[in-house]
């Protein structure tokens, strides 16, 4: 093997087909080329030779060399970095003229944001922040007072970010995003990458200062301008100035949100707030920086920068090696203004997560994050609301899950600290509590399959409650021992809270568009079902710690839909009762459609109407949810129903009547007063619809019926149209 | 137009299917031995030899990829683990196996085609 190093040093000729890898001992590399080719002209068409363990299915999955999709070692501009960086691809100085040098700065600091907006919605950062060489070689830079700050704060703003996002795992569907093998996160000590931005930022102050003084009063200071173009020296100096401040400030904003027990949200607001102007001012500079840039320069083609140039140094098929074992992958950089965009929204989100008042109570914190996930934020907010809210297995890393337990459960502070919690039942209640809280921060589609195959935890958790229960107290129904009552409250509450979660498990069904408008049908009996039942566990619970519950419910079907007659519901189960009559009515009436034929389920060759259901609803069957629900009660409580029936029914006169008396109870909460007001609205639609198509008796083929989700995420619209 | 360059030979005790060329049955016993192919952009990868087919589309299993990190050569090599590959023979410029030299002669001597 030796003989082979020598003989491929003194002939470069032969690197290409005798290789300077070793082969084994005693052994050499026999060239076997003329034998293959020999061999394959001997082989039929579709011939293969390969050994006993071949599995073709298998051999489907190597990766194709040379194929761009799949390929990620091909050899593009660069073999590697030192190879670009000793062309030139990111000199140091980026050019010897100052105004070019603070230009082309300006560019990569543009770009930079662009890839990090990109980074944070999903993408390798390998390929996005990391295709800058700067930040590659932290050490080349350090002659650049300006450069280097920046890049060391990109950085450790990346590793904050990177921190936060695997730590609280809401990351599973876009695993991308935490890989950062092989890059140069830390480097160079993190902590003292602000005093030396302070001081960059300082001297450019100061130059601003002096470049307006001397334009006014023409007094030479030793101040050194920050470049050669005294016309362009305080545009400069402002764009360089707020880019700079936007990162210090953002940087701050990670480093104050990290701090234990929600101790630094109200310093993070100030600097979400100081962000947000600096985000003003970098698009104000916009304008001066295209009028600046120099005609002759390269287009750039996808805008990621507020001057329309091209920046230097960057080149994201150096390291794309590093994201293996993934193939890489095609990826467009957000333009400069959408990075933009997606910054402000990013800090919108993290002030509403910082404006959060960290009341002890669980419902309340479970309410805020379905709220906070209303308005779709994106990875790295909901990253950190999870951190917020589960510390330490506490809520907010101050109360612990027990006692925030029996408050949801409405028990007295007593039961806070009494030894039941130390039951492994109880113990596993707290650690699905703890989940449910990190399952509401992830995406919609992995937290309704989570969300899903949680309800059966639950119920198992409710069984194993209940016979601990019995054990330790028999048959007793009534009891003063303060153990009864904790385990009497806290197993009304699971089963409201396991309700809860079949609600929500059925609602984001909407929003990420699971069900076909001829599921509807079932999906809004089937939510009309869930609802019956929380409402029924709500009141339990809510006249429980009131001291006004009934032992044992009845059907409580009748006394929850009569509202008037029963003042002892609270706004919270009338609230639900609106819901209940909502769901109700749209079912019925999609099942009067069906029934006297005006709209007609498709025939699919693939799936009946028993399969849909149970696609649609197999994890509350197998949990349960409610007790002997199945296919066949269905289609046997919907089978009668029709629109002369229908009409007399009211349902969505209901629904629209206990909306508007419930206004009054929620006066304070503009977010439930809009809610009431959809509910309204869609109550009121309906109603009008309903009326229109019992009053056209037979069906007419002309009038088309449709609905819509436009006036609310998952109560549809009926739409009647005459085409 | 395959059948003219060799003749089918029953291979003795060799594999199941029978009638089967003397070449490929030659390369029959490469199957699983370490294998170095380069292609065109310069890269060796280096595997366990898992199939070919009768286009010389070869897939190699628990591969290392070689790479220079200079277009100049001779210049470092850098290398990684790549798993399960296909090298399409329309980019392979060389193929060597790993064998004593004994065999090595046994392997170079062709039949004359």
């Amino acid at each position: 093997m030796a003989a082979f190093d020598r003989a491929a040093d003194d002939a470069p000729t032969t690197v290409q087909s005798r290789p300077r890898i070793p082969s084994g001992d005693n052994s050499v590399w026999a060239d076997v080329s003329p034998l293959l080719n020999a061999a394959c002209q001997d082989l039929q068409e579709g011939d293969l030779i390969h050994g006993d363990n071949f599995n073709l299915f298998a051999a489907m999955s190597a990766l194709e060399i040379m194929d761009p999709k799949m390929d990620s070692g091909m050899a593009s501009t660069y073999y590697s970095l030192d190879e670009a960086i000793e062309n030139g691809a990111a000199p140091v100085p980026i050019s010897d003229d100052k105004t070019t040098d603070v230009r082309c700065i300006i560019d990569i600091m543009d770009h930079l944001l662009a890839c990090e907006a990109t980074w944070h919605k999903g993408h390798s950062l390998a390929q996005t922040v990391y295709s800058c060489l700067y930040l590659l070689r932290p050490e080349r830079t350090s002659s650049h007072a300006l450069l280097h700050s920046y890049c060391q704060l990109m950085r450790a703003t990346c590793k904050a970010v990177l921190s936060v996002v695997a730590d609280s795992r809401t990351h599973e569907e876009e695993d991308l995003f935490i890989m950062s093998y092989g890059l140069p996160l830390s480097g160079d000590g993190n902590e003292r990458c602000l005093p030396l931005l302070n001081a960059v930022e300082e001297t450019i102050c100061r130059q601003l200062r002096a470049c307006k003084t001397s334009s006014k009063r023409r007094v030479t200071e030793d101040i050194e301008p920050l470049q050669n173009n005294p016309d362009l020296e305080e545009g400069y100096c402002k764009a360089l100035l707020c880019r700079l401040r936007f990162r210090k400030h953002f940087y701050h904003l990670l480093m104050s949100m990290k701090r234990p027990q929600g101790g630094g949200l109200e310093l993070a607001r100030e600097h979400i707030a100081s962000c947000i102007s600096e985000i003003a001012h970098i698009q104000k500079s916009s304008d001066f920086l295209r009028a600046s840039a120099p005609e002759m320069s390269e287009k750039n083609i996808d805008n990621t920068t507020a001057s329309g140039c091209q920046p230097i140094g960057f080149d994201a098929s150096l390291n794309c090696r590093l994201s293996a074992p993934t193939p890489p992958r095609a990826i467009k950089i957000f333009c400069f203004e959408k990075a933009l965009e997606y910054f402000v929204k990013l800090l919108h989100d993290l002030d509403i997560i910082c404006s959060y008042s960290l009341d002890p109570s669980l419902e309340a914190a479970l309410l805020f994050v379905v709220k906070f996930q209303k308005s779709q934020p994106d990875l790295v907010s909901r990253a950190h609301l999870q951190l917020l809210l589960v510390q330490n297995g506490k809520l907010f890393g101050r109360y612990p899950m027990f006692s925030m337990i029996t408050r949801a459960a409405g028990l007295p502070e007593v039961a806070e600290n009494h030894d039941i919690q130390k039951n492994e039942f109880m113990m596993q209640l707290e650690q699905m509590v703890v989940t449910l809280l990190k399952i509401i921060c992830t995406n919609a589609a992995w937290q309704r399959r989570k969300l899903g195959k949680m309800l059966q935890d639950w119920r198992v958790t409710y069984v194993q409650l209940e016979l601990a229960f019995k054990k330790e107290f028999g048959n007793t129904s009534s009891n003063e021992n303060i153990g009864f009552k904790i385990f009497q409250h806290i197993l009304v509450w699971v089963e409201e809270q396991t309700y809860w979660i079949a609600f929500r498990f059925l609602t984001v069904g909407f929003e990420l568009e699971l069900y076909s408008d001829h599921d509807y049908c079932m999906v809004y009996w089937y939510i009309y079902i869930v609802l019956i039942n929380l409402a029924e566990k709500k009141h339990l619970r809510i006249g429980m710690s009131s001291g006004i519950g009934k032992k044992k419910t009845k059907k409580k079907r009748d006394s929850l839909k009569d509202a008037g007659m029963n003042y002892q519901i609270s706004a919270a189960v009338k609230f639900l009762q609106s819901q209940i009559y909502l769901a109700e009515g749209l079912g019925m009436m999609l099942a009067a459609l069906r029934n006297e034929r005006r709209i007609f389920p498709p025939q699919s060759p693939f799936s009946t109407e028993h399969e849909i259901f149970i696609q649609q609803f197999e994890l509350l069957l197998k949990a349960c949810l409610p007790d002997g629900i199945s296919y066949q009660t269905y289609k046997e409580s919907t089978a009668q129903a029709n629109f002369s029936t229908l009409v007399m029914c009211d349902y969505f006169k209901e629904a629209q009547k206990i909306a508007k008396e419930l206004k009054s109870n929620f006066a304070n909460d503009p977010e439930m007063m809009a809610e009431l007001r959809r509910i309204e609205l869609v109550a009121e639609r309906n109603n009008i619809a309903l009326t229109v198509i019992s009053r056209l008796g037979t069906p007419d083929p002309s009038v088309k019926i449709s609905f819509t989700l436009s006036h609310h995420p998952f109560f549809a619209t009926a739409i009647v149209k005459r085409s | 137009m395959e059948h003219e360059a060799g003749q089918p030979v029953r291979v003795q005790g060799g594999s199941s299917d029978g009638l089967e060329s003397d070449r490929v049955s030659r390369v029959r016993k490469l199957l699983f031995r370490q294998m170095l192919v380069g292609i065109k952009d310069g890269r060796f990868f280096l595997g366990n030899f898992y199939c070919i087919d009768k286009q010389g589309n070869i897939i190699l299993q628990d591969t290392v990829e070689y790479r220079s990190t200079r277009r100049s050569s001779p210049s470092p090599m850098e290398q990684r683990c790549i798993g399960l590959i296909l090298i399409p023979s329309s980019c392979r410029t060389s193929c060597h196996v790993d064998c004593s030299i004994d065999e090595q002669l046994s392997l170079l001597s062709l039949p004359e085609t």
